[in-house]
């Protein structure tokens, strides 16, 4: 596409620039979520971080500047709860101001709310909220890139706990039997629920088996590893194949801050000023550890 | 080519529906079918254009939820099925995938009413009331298989989504000449016009309520009968010069519960609009689950067939003020 800078398996930036701006988006979830007075849904935005920055800073075919072009790669975001983080992740990469997300987050008539809609918000590009939703839309959305020919991608990012939803298997068997490779499901395999660990409620497991015995072309990554997540964008197979992709990415419910790592208490809340300072450090910290791990 | 078919003769709305998208589909290159596995009358379109026909076996919500992901990718998406499961186990995806972001999906679908003998399972008698709840849909029911093609066309230039209600749809009755009525979307049919009552109703009953008023005619009464195959949006205008030019006497009657359609579509506007009539009656299907039997046989029954829809008439017309 000619007026976008990135394409999708030759992004231009590198895993350190990526991890860099991962980092950024984190630190700006965090303020939203100490200053914004209502719940934000931290926890499942923390784990999805370094999948959003890798899809809007390497992966997704996109020009801010150029919402309705249709050789766009699409994005769908199937855990609508993730919204916020989804806006800034958009923000960073110029679809709009963080500093208008900030200002004006949950109240009234702002674009920005819990959940993503296309019509108070263009560059979104799906309305989504209500889980099993949005990647059943992404299978409509990539069969019409197939019945017109079109060569670009369809992407969703889908929760976990969503893949409880009948809907997502309707959705997968119907890919699968409209032979959608165009088609790319990222999922955030935090294993939490809001209120349960995963797998206490719900045998998700054998999980990569599941898809796999949809007809999936199945990747397993950690979904905080920007040079995996590279990796598996890299490797995705050709628009024209006939397997859409699942790539189930490892995360942390929370990941980043201590205190909301793997803790039920931090699917959605409100950071103080006090409790802000003390993400932010542990946040600093975690980036501290992981630039040793890479220099080791 | 067109299809004609006289007054009076039986035809089948599902011929129509698979006609009328089969031609569609060469004037609109965007244009979709989509179906969970009721299919067969939509072969005619399925042969013609099968990159843009889509079975998605028996999966109602990823049905209507990729419907809405073509209809985001400007393309006009017909979905086809059986209206007890698209309405309801769909309802979601209808509510916020389709009319949420106002998309120009087309829901139609058979088993409106107590019909087909399927049992409860298989009518849709609160499928009006649902759709009707909901904000952007246009909501439709019709009798006539001919208008069903018409209601079809006209729809292909709506922003919003459509809903379009049948009853079995394999063998009606044609109700009106090929041009005797202007058919509108919004705009309710004066089917028979009449000055003693009105019946007002919608879909296959619409037959019955002209019979009803033949009946009541060789009594020497003048039973004016509305088609209102639109129950979203209303026609106010209608019913208020219904209201003025029949006395005031109003009987429904409808193959849907009795509260939450076409009745109580037509009380919230004599309400709102504060119309002083002198008779108001609704017949529908009441609080029951209903059996097994045959379409006349149910909706005697349960109290809106042709014998109660004369005697409703009838005492709406002796009432006094």
């Amino acid at each position: 596409m000619g007026q976008s800078s990135l394409k999708f398996g030759s992004g231009t930036r590198s895993v350190e620039e990526l991890e860099d701006l991962a980092f950024e988006l984190r630190s700006k979830l965090l303020h939203l979520c100490g200053t914004y007075e209502g719940a934000v849904h931290i926890g499942g935005d923390l784990s999805a971080a370094d999948i959003l920055t890798a899809l809007y800073e390497y992966g997704l075919n996109v020009d801010p500047s150029d919402l309705s072009n249709p050789e766009r790669d699409r994005f769908v975001l199937s855990k609508g709860h993730a919204a916020v983080c989804m806006y800034i992740a958009m923000a960073m990469r110029g679809f709009f101001s963080y500093e208008g997300i900030v200002e004006t987050y949950g109240q009234l008539d702002s674009a920005y709310g819990m959940h993503p809609c296309k019509v108070q918000l263009p560059g979104v590009e799906c309305s989504t909220g209500s889980l099993g939703h949005g990647m059943p839309l992404a299978v409509g959305m990539a069969l019409s890139a197939r019945g017109r020919g079109e060569t670009h991608r369809v992407v969703s990012l889908v929760g976990d706990g969503e893949t409880g939803e009948g809907s997502i298997w309707e959705a997968a068997m119907a890919a699968r039997s409209n032979e959608l490779g165009n088609l790319v499901v990222f999922v955030d395999r935090n294993r939490q629920l809001m209120t349960s660990f995963a797998e206490e409620r719900v045998a998700f497991e054998p999980y990569p088996d599941k898809w796999a015995a949809f007809g999936w072309n199945v990747v397993t990554i950690d979904g905080h590893d920007m040079a995996q997540l590279v990796g598996a964008i890299d490797a995705l197979p050709a628009t024209d194949s006939t397997r859409p992709t699942v790539v189930i990415c490892e995360t942390v419910k929370g990941k980043g801050v201590d205190f909301m790592e793997h803790n039920l208490a931090w699917h959605a809340g409100s950071l103080g000023a006090a409790d802000l300072e003390r993400a932010m450090e542990s946040l600093e910290a975690s980036r501290g550890k992981n630039k040793n791990k890479e220099s080791v | 080519m067109p299809v004609t078919f006289t007054f009076g003769e039986m035809l089948s709305a599902r011929s129509v529906i698979g006609t009328t998208l089969a031609e569609l589909g060469d004037d609109y290159d965007n244009l979709w079918v989509l179906t969970p596995d009721i299919g067969a009358t939509l072969v005619e379109f399925r042969d013609k254009f099968p990159q843009r026909f889509v079975d998605v076996g028996l999966a109602e919500q990823v049905c209507v939820s990729i419907a809405a992901g073509l209809a985001y990718e400007g393309n006009i998406p017909v979905v086809s099925g059986m209206l007890p499961f698209l309405s309801m186990r769909a309802l979601e995806q209808v509510r916020s995938d389709v009319c949420y972001p106002n998309l120009p999906v087309k829901i139609i679908g058979t088993h409106g009413g107590l019909v087909g003998n399927g049992g409860s399972t298989h009518y849709a008698v609160e499928d009006l009331a649902l759709m009707c709840a909901l904000t952007n849909m246009t909501v439709t029911s019709v009798g006539d298989p001919l208008m069903v093609g018409e209601i079809i066309r006209q729809s292909m230039t709506m922003a919003g989504p459509i809903y379009i209600r049948l009853a079995v749809g394999k063998k009606d009755k044609v109700l009106y000449e090929p041009g005797q009525h202007e058919i509108r979307i919004g705009k309710g049919i004066v089917a028979r016009e009449g000055t003693d009552a009105t019946i007002f109703t919608h879909g296959t009953v619409v037959a019955q309520a002209l019979d009803a008023a033949d009946a009541l005619e060789r009594d020497g009464r003048s039973v004016r009968v509305v088609d209102m195959f639109t129950l979203k949006p209303i026609d106010e205008e209608l019913i208020i010069r219904c209201a003025a030019e029949t006395g005031g006497r109003f009987v429904v009657v409808e193959d849907h519960l009795a509260y939450g359609g076409l009745a109580s579509r037509i009380a919230d506007v004599i309400a709102d609009r504060g119309l002083h009539l002198t008779a108001f009656e609704r017949l529908g299907i009441p609080q029951v689950y209903a059996g097994f039997g045959e379409d006349e046989q149910l909706r005697d029954k349960h109290g809106y067939g042709l014998e109660a829809t004369i005697a409703a008439t009838r005492r709406v017309i002796a009432a006094t003020t």
